[in-house]
């Protein structure tokens, strides 16, 4: 995976996967619903991100057990859940900093 | 739609596809039901933007495996993938083929030898495996020695390009 910072729909499918786990099709809505539908992902965008996310051990798969057939979900690793931490944390620096500046500024 | 996605989900390597196929067909199915009453040109659109997330998730995803293999023979040491593992049913139907042929020889054989040698514009027939063998093992041994030809220049172009790079970037050879 990229190293820090990550793109605007990287961010929002660990944002989704931060709350409880989710299925392929629950991101799609979630993130779209997060980005008030500015940021639709269609599904081959979601599983290359899926999948390198799942390659660097960010996020892992499971089978969901209530489901009928089984169905595959995904959530964050204790490794993936540190990643978006540091990713939360520089971007609340920025904005602290840009506050700061523009406020500096404008007095 | 789903034919046009099932289509689509061919481009993707064979590894990916076992590992998400299913999945991607899922999401997909789901997402046709949800939109199933909405409007012909927003259907349209949805068709239009999932076929090139398809179309662009499998260059992306053949062009990771190429930079994957790429890695895997700059290390020194071919190492030799899954996809590639030499299936156990070509060695099967290999010596099928080859009893098939080995037979067909002695029959071959059998019947020239019991045929009457009637006609004297005909010479006797005689079976030929004997004198196919030697030009055989000479094109085997032609093809080896041009296939190590082919290594041999594979191998020094990628040793003087591996040097060259190292050069260009300043890296101790």
């Amino acid at each position: 995976m990229d190293s820090l910072p990550l793109t605007e729909p990287v961010l929002l499918i660990l944002l989704s996967l931060a709350g409880q786990p989710q299925h392929g099709y629950a991101i799609l809505k979630d993130v779209e619903r997060m980005s008030s539908g500015r940021v639709v992902l269609s599904t081959g965008t979601l599983y290359g991100a899926l999948r390198r996310l799942l390659d660097d051990d960010w996020i892992e798969r499971f089978e969901e057990e209530e489901t009928p057939r089984g169905r595959q979900a995904y959530r964050l690793t204790p490794q993936g859940s540190r990643n978006l931490q540091l990713e939360i944390d520089r971007m609340k620096h920025l904005t602290r900093l840009a506050t700061l500046r523009v406020a500096t500024k404008e007095s | 739609m789903l034919t046009v996605y099932r289509q689509l989900l061919r481009l993707y390597p064979a590894e990916y596809r076992e590992v998400f196929g299913d999945e991607i067909m899922t999401v997909l199915a789901e997402a046709r039901d949800q939109n199933a009453n909405r409007k012909v040109i927003a259907r349209l659109r949805i068709l239009l933007r999932e076929s090139a997330g398809l179309v662009t998730g499998a260059l992306r995803e053949r062009f990771n495996t190429f930079i994957e293999m790429q890695a895997e023979l700059s290390i020194g040491r071919f190492t030799m993938r899954n996809g590639f593992r030499f299936p156990k049913s070509t060695i099967i139907f290999m010596a099928l083929i080859l009893a098939g042929v080995v037979m067909a020889i002695q029959r071959g054989e059998q019947i020239a030898v019991s045929l009457p040698h009637v006609n004297p514009q005909i010479g006797p027939i005689q079976p030929v495996h004997s004198t196919l063998l030697p030009p055989i093992v000479l094109f085997l041994l032609l093809f080896y020695l041009l296939g190590f030809v082919g290594w041999a220049i594979v191998f020094a172009l990628r040793r003087s390009g591996i040097h060259r790079l190292a050069d260009m970037s300043g890296q101790p050879k």
